[in-house]
């Protein structure tokens, strides 16, 4: 701002949302995230102008690789990743500000190799000692990276961490795990990233609730009858049999994007859209749910099966895992928030690999009209209205409606009305880790999640997970390829309640 | 069709959707009505443009080709569906109405257009050409569109046309696509502050229009006479502020589609265009 007072040129020009000069630092550069997200999301940055114009990129990890190799792998990783088509001036932008250093976290040489490396970027490239420090890495390394870091801070900027899931194994590691970062970092410059945050219909279901007149009033205990929200993969653990053993999907999905999502749909509305009056409302939700009973969390672990006509494996045969392997790879919940908006309204979660579609969705199930008298004349049940939020692959809302059918009769017929993103703006819709990077450099921690908002989460996970820990299930329990285990089905058929199909 | 109403208009259109069957939108999204007024020596550049626009907007699209001149008063029309399959969840259509406004027509534009808008969306107006100041056709459709679209370099003297333009500016929200292509170098002069703060000179090789443009915001923003030297080219080539060059990190070649999208996604007004439009009075030339 004190730079628009001083310019009056700048007013109205576009240049008001580029982040100042830095260094964007990943760690873990080798990795499959870095080629397939984070560097064709600082290209489609690149692309629209939206980095500063002092910007440099540094890869650092194990792998002995020059400058010159990685820059080369990223070329080509752009090219494969990028949502933009790929243009050689462009490129030519970025590939003078890639860096790559190979560097064991042990060892305090390759640490004062990053740091000249990163000095001679400040010098050469102007970029003023500002530092976006990226985390890609297993949450084992945390420590040692962030003490490395913490040390070696004082660059006369600013600087910022972005640390990926998980984010912890349970409510201890992640209090830990907040103990030692914030020991460097204050929670400013911390960046926990659900990449979830950064799609743009998650964005948008803030824009829908709280900038429409008609949905709030209605969005209550009082109007919707049951919330469903389903994040479903069709894909198995490919190859990260390490991680996921370890993980499930409880920690995998569970923990973090649907229990955000839950909280975006359930949240109060905000005073602002900032940073802290977001989080404090979405922390008020988690802080309102109550840890559900074993009767109400179903898991599953899928067997061999079909996913569109291709013969699949089951989980217990996928190479690394072990061959009597409990790991579950579904959950199913039903959820209750505690609170005067939401009392008695049940929200069913359920996440899982090898479903038939990729699908993420929030449905929102309203209540039937009190005394409809058309009823006998509906030909598919007197269906309620439900909202659907569309998050991915296909982001957009329908709502579904009961219309009469044309004719002499009275008879009335389910339709959707759709709004799809894509098909109504123009522009394509950003990678989540675009707007995720461009909020980071620019210290903007909204679409972030805050400490006490991972423990939170970490302590409904940890309760459900203790509650698993007193028989051995009999998995598996669902064939790859369809929705999940029949327990999944019961738990709704006792509330006279149904999954939504897809 | 021939002496069309809009009745024949809205069924043709209800037919084109039957007949695609299944092979048809699933949804009518629409999200703006797009109103062009193409006179004759503007047609081919127009249809260019719309045909890069159809894919990305669900709308309605009514073109207007005026004919004053036309013996017979009446008005011809042609009627589409352009549809384009999106992901997974259905097709999407643009409604094209193309209408030849013929004879004593042409000064009725607005309304022939009105009944034809679909309700509550948001109305652009893209003017091709010269914008005819006072008169009907310009005056009515005005009167009807929420955000009118202009190029300035298509005027033929921008000197006295801008003068004009400003009294539009409190009925419709006026944007330029000539004042979109100086963004870059509007972004490069900034970079010049505050060497540039007590500026007296704006010298700008470029089309007319742009050049007026550039002044007329130096002069609004530094709150100072800014002296203008042109010389003419077909692209913005060069600007300098008391002799300093101004260095565009980025100069787009944007297609004709694209510099007409941009201006569709902006619904507000722009103070600062308006206030580099006000000011090209106080620029010595």
């Amino acid at each position: 701002m004190t730079e628009l007072a001083e310019n009056p040129l700048l007013e109205g020009l576009r240049t008001r949302r580029t982040p100042e000069p830095c260094v964007l630092v990943i760690f873990g550069a080798s990795g499959d995230l870095t080629q397939r997200k984070l560097l064709p999301a600082v290209y489609s940055l690149a692309y629209r102008r939206l980095l500063p114009e002092s910007f440099a990129v540094v890869g650092v990890a194990r792998s002995e690789l020059s400058t010159e190799e990685f820059c080369g792998r990223m070329r080509e990783a752009v090219a494969e990743h990028s949502r933009d088509e790929f243009r050689d001036d462009v490129w030519e932008t970025l590939a003078p500000a890639l860096r790559y250093i190979p560097l064991e976290f042990a060892s305090e040489e390759g640490w004062s190799t990053l740091t000249d490396c990163l000095s001679e970027l400040d010098r050469t490239r102007g970029t003023a000692g500002n530092r976006v420090y990226y985390l890609a890495v297993p949450p084992s390394a945390f420590g040692t990276v962030t003490q490395e870091l913490g040390k070696r801070r004082d660059t006369g900027g600013w600087t910022r961490v972005i640390v990926e899931k998980p984010f912890g194994h349970d409510a201890d590691t992640a209090r830990q795990l907040n103990e030692t970062i914030s020991g460097h970092f204050d929670e400013s410059e911390i960046f926990r990233i659900d990449h979830y945050l950064g799609k743009e219909t998650v964005q948008n279901m803030l824009v829908l609730r709280f900038a429409n007149g008609i949905f709030e009033p209605i969005w209550n205990r009082q109007f919707v009858d049951h919330v469903q929200i389903t994040v479903s993969e069709s894909v198995g653990i490919e190859g990260r049999a390490d991680f996921y053993e370890e993980a499930g999907a409880v920690r995998d999905i569970f923990q973090n994007h649907l229990l955000q999502l839950l909280a975006l749909t359930a949240m109060e509305p905000p005073i602002e859209f900032d940073a802290e009056s977001v989080r404090h409302e979405k922390v008020k939700v988690l802080r309102a749910m109550h840890t559900p009973g074993p009767k109400h969390v179903v898991r599953g672990q899928y067997g061999p099966g079909y996913i569109e006509g291709v013969e699949v494996p089951g989980y217990r045969e996928e190479p690394g895992v072990a061959p009597d392997s409990s790991t579950e790879t579904y959950v199913a919940a039903k959820l209750f928030v505690d609170n005067w908006r939401w009392a008695d309204t049940p929200f069913y979660v359920r996440t899982g690999k090898r479903l038939p579609r990729r699908e993420t969705t929030i449905a929102i199930e309203f209540k039937r009209a009190p005394h409809p008298p058309f009823e006998a004349a509906t030909d598919d049940g007197a269906r309620p209205n439900v909202l659907l939020l569309h998050i991915q692959p296909d982001e957009g809302i329908s709502l579904e409606i009961g219309a009469k059918v044309p004719g002499q009769g009275l008879t009335i017929r389910t339709v959707h009305m759709d709004f799809v993103y894509g098909g109504a703006f123009r522009e394509g819709l950003p990678e989540a880790y675009e707007r995720l990077i461009v909020d980071a450099m620019l210290g903007d921690t909204t679409l972030f999640m805050r400490s006490d908002e991972v423990e939170e989460q970490w302590a409904i996970v940890d309760a459900i997970v203790a509650g698993w820990k007193r028989d051995r299930p009999a998995f598996p329990n669902y064939a790859a390829g369809t929705w999940g285990p029949v327990a999944a089905d019961d738990l709704m058929h006792r509330d006279g309640r149904e999954w939504r199909r897809y | 069709m021939e002496n069309a109403t809009s009745k024949d208009i809205e069924r043709e259109l209800a037919r084109l959707r039957d007949a695609m069957g299944d092979e048809g939108p699933t949804q009518r999204t629409r999200v703006m009505n797009h109103v062009a007024w193409v006179p004759e020596r503007w047609v081919d550049a127009a249809q260019e443009v719309l045909a890069g626009l159809e894919e990305r907007y669900p709308s309605r699209v009514i073109v207007l080709y005026p004919r004053p001149d036309d013996d017979r008063d009446g008005i011809d029309a042609e009627v589409d569906l352009r549809c384009f399959a999106h992901g997974q969840r259905g097709t999407i259509c643009a409604e094209v109405v193309e209408l030849q406004l013929r004879g004593a027509r042409a000064a009725a534009a607005a309304s022939i257009v009105e009944p034809l808008l679909t309700a509550d969306l948001t109305d652009f107006l893209r003017w091709r050409g010269d914008l005819p100041f006072g008169e009907p056709e310009l005056e009515k459709l005005v009167a009807v569109a929420d955000r009118l679209v202009v190029d300035s370099r298509e005027w033929r003297d921008p000197d006295a046309a801008f003068v004009r333009l400003a009294e539009l500016f409190d009925r419709v929200t006026v944007s330029d696509i000539a004042w979109a292509r100086t963004e870059p170098w509007r972004e490069a002069v900034a970079q010049l502050w505050p060497g540039c703060a007590r500026a007296d000179r704006v010298r700008v090789a470029g089309p007319r229009a742009e050049a007026i443009l550039l002044a007329g915001w130096l002069t609004a923003r530094l709150e100072r006479d800014i002296e203008l030297d042109h010389e003419p080219a077909g692209e913005v080539e060069l600007v300098e502020v008391d002799g300093d060059p101004a260095v565009p990190k980025w100069v787009e070649a944007k297609s004709a589609s694209d510099l007409l999208s941009d201006q569709l996604d902006i619904f507000s007004r722009d103070p600062i265009y308006e206030e580099a439009v006000r000011s090209f009075s106080r620029v010595p030339i």
